[in-house]
């Protein structure tokens, strides 16, 4: 059996398959994991990734996929102290190329859908594993504070950017989330979030560090299945983001009620929740904790709030997660100011990235070892963080965010003399923010729904804006630069 | 109206129309997201110019439960 000191989540998942090796730790359709077996098909698929040449500072593009191979894949990369960049397939082409041409991959997992010329795929077929002698091997020695994720998320010049985390970033995210929430080994989760993004991703180390059972579920799209799945395992916490909560109300009024005795937490995120949500969450679930984050990738679950026990301030996204987390708001000088002033809104933690993998990425997003989240707000005297602005220009869809540049930039390809993109509050109360895009007329412009057409190939459907405008001309800067606040004026 | 229904379902998620089979569930393909169900249920309502009864909403998770649901409105 392996040993990993370097990863204090590897260890926490060892001692439970030594603890409780019968646990079930994983569910999938009709299969069971137990620790036991886990730690068993870890080392499996290590022992495949040491046989195919990869080793400590390798990186490998990991397909979030959500199927027990990709989780036995994702662990065994950090036994070996090799990278994973965990991507969602089904992005865009033009972002997945872009991925690959910058971390430059040994290899390819979960590639069925993915495939690079010149880099080695694998899919996730498990039966080569049980080829794989368990014979005598070497583990490399890897540090906690090597990089154990690169998470790609949307740059505000359209660009995605990746987040180095160590093996001490998720770790401490996953310690800090469990101390909040009070998971335990007795919780049953379902997990219908995207691994491909840091909540979801980050709700599996959660789960597994503390020895409980995950349930994996596609998504929420089917609520009567979701539901079928809360009652057949007696789950006991889901995490959702508000564009979910807001599909659950809608389709299913109060139906999800009938689940507040079992449910022991709820974990949101990714987006603001309007207070009467919250409210209206505390009504329907009078005992689970609801326990709401602010954070970004680069500084997963920064801050905590819980609805009930902050019953009298709604509006707050709460405070550092745990005594390894700090936050300061600070002025464009990287000063702190005082409570109650606004300004940026900086972290530093044991969750906290120590940069991005592009160094000129790393320009204007730390002061020291604080990280410059680019939202604005202000703390109260009590201690209690708000958020009041957003200095990046990112529009939130629904949890995902999207760069306006990247939405203008498709809309300039058609031909388009010139464009601007900002956010809207969703005219279906859905999604949050959803981008409206502004077009300059000129001679022989083409049709909108001609424009959408086109687009569609080009984006995927969350980026498309739902609103439209012509407008004489974009307003801009001396120095170029689009005046977006003029445009939402 | 049954091939109608499923070529708007196709077009909204972006898909080939043979994917649209009667036992295809929201959730059996990566299209089929949350997003891309509320997507078919407005899209629908706005182009068969109908309403889905609230109520009915938690019970539309396959081609054929819409389609169902849509002659049932439109008494088909």
């Amino acid at each position: 059996m392996f040993d990993a000191p370097h990863s204090a989540l590897l260890c926490n998942i060892l001692r439970h398959a030594i603890n409780t090796p019968d646990k079930i730790a994983l569910v999938e359709g009709d299969n069971r994991v137990t620790y036991a077996q886990l730690v068993t098909n870890i080392d499996q698929a290590a022992r495949l990734m040491l046989a195919s040449g990869l080793g400590p500072g390798d990186r490998i593009v990991l397909a979030a996929l959500k199927e027990l191979p990709f989780v036995y894949y994702y662990f065994a990369a950090h036994l070996l102290g090799v990278v994973n960049v965990v991507v969602d397939a089904s992005s865009p082409r033009e972002r997945l190329d872009y991925i690959t041409s910058v971390v430059k991959p040994a290899a390819l997992f979960g590639s069925g859908v993915y495939h690079v010329e010149g880099i080695p795929c694998h899919d996730f077929s498990w039966q080569d594993a049980s080829e794989v002698k368990p014979d005598e091997c070497t583990w490399p020695h890897v540090a906690s504070t090597d990089v154990a994720d690169i998470m790609f998320t949307t740059g505000t010049t359209g660009a995605p950017k990746g987040v180095c985390l160590t093996h001490d970033n998720i770790a401490g995210s996953a310690s800090n989330t469990n101390g909040f929430i009070g998971t335990c080994s007795d919780d049953v989760e379902a997990l219908a979030l995207p691994l491909s993004h840091s909540f979801g991703l980050g709700r599996l180390r959660c789960v597994l560090s503390v020895g409980a059972t995950l349930v994996l579920v596609g998504n929420f799209a089917n609520l009567k299945s979701f539901f079928n799945i809360l009652e057949a395992w007696h789950v006991t916490g889901f995490g959702m983001v508000p564009a979910i909560w807001q599909y659950i109300k809608r389709l299913s009024g109060r139906r999800i009620a009938r689940f507040a005795d079992q449910l022991r937490y709820i974990e949101m995120g990714s987006a603001a929740l309007p207070v009467e949500d919250k409210r209206l969450l505390m009504e329907l679930f009078p005992n689970t904790r609801l326990c709401m984050h602010y954070g970004l990738t680069e500084a997963s679950r920064a801050m905590f709030t819980e609805f009930h026990t902050h019953s009298g301030n709604l509006e707050t996204v709460g405070r550092p997660a745990s005594a390894l987390v700090e936050a300061s708001v600070r002025d464009d000088d990287g000063n702190p100011v005082d409570d109650g002033v606004d300004g940026e809104i900086c972290v530093r933690g044991n969750m906290v990235t120590g940069s991005y993998f592009l160094p000129e990425d790393n320009e204007d997003s730390f002061y020291g070892d604080w990280f410059r989240t680019g939202d604005w707000g202000h703390r109260d005297p009590a201690g209690d963080f708000y958020l009041t602005g957003r200095k990046k220009e990112l529009i939130n869809v629904g949890g995902e965010k999207v760069s306006p540049a990247a939405i203008e930039d498709a809309i300039r390809s058609l031909g388009i003399t010139d464009c601007a993109c900002i956010a809207i509050p969703d005219p279906n109360g859905v999604l949050g923010e959803v981008p409206k895009a502004f077009l300059q007329k000129s001679d022989n412009q083409p049709d909108i729904e001609e424009i959408k057409q086109q687009l569609s190939r080009l984006l995927p459907p969350h980026e498309i804006p739902v609103q439209w405008e012509w407008v004489d001309l974009i307003p801009r800067t001396n120095s170029g630069k689009i005046q977006r606040l003029k445009l939402k004026q | 109206m049954e091939s109608h229904i499923k070529e708007i379902i196709a077009r909204v998620l972006n898909v080939a129309l043979d994917r649209i089979t009667d036992d295809l569930s929201s959730g059996d393909i990566p299209e089929w997201d949350s997003v891309g169900n509320l997507a078919i249920i407005s899209t629908l309502e706005q182009e068969l110019e109908i309403e889905f009864p609230l109520e009915d909403l938690f019970d539309l998770t396959s081609v054929k439960s819409i389609v169902e649901e849509v002659e049932k409105i439109t008494n088909v």
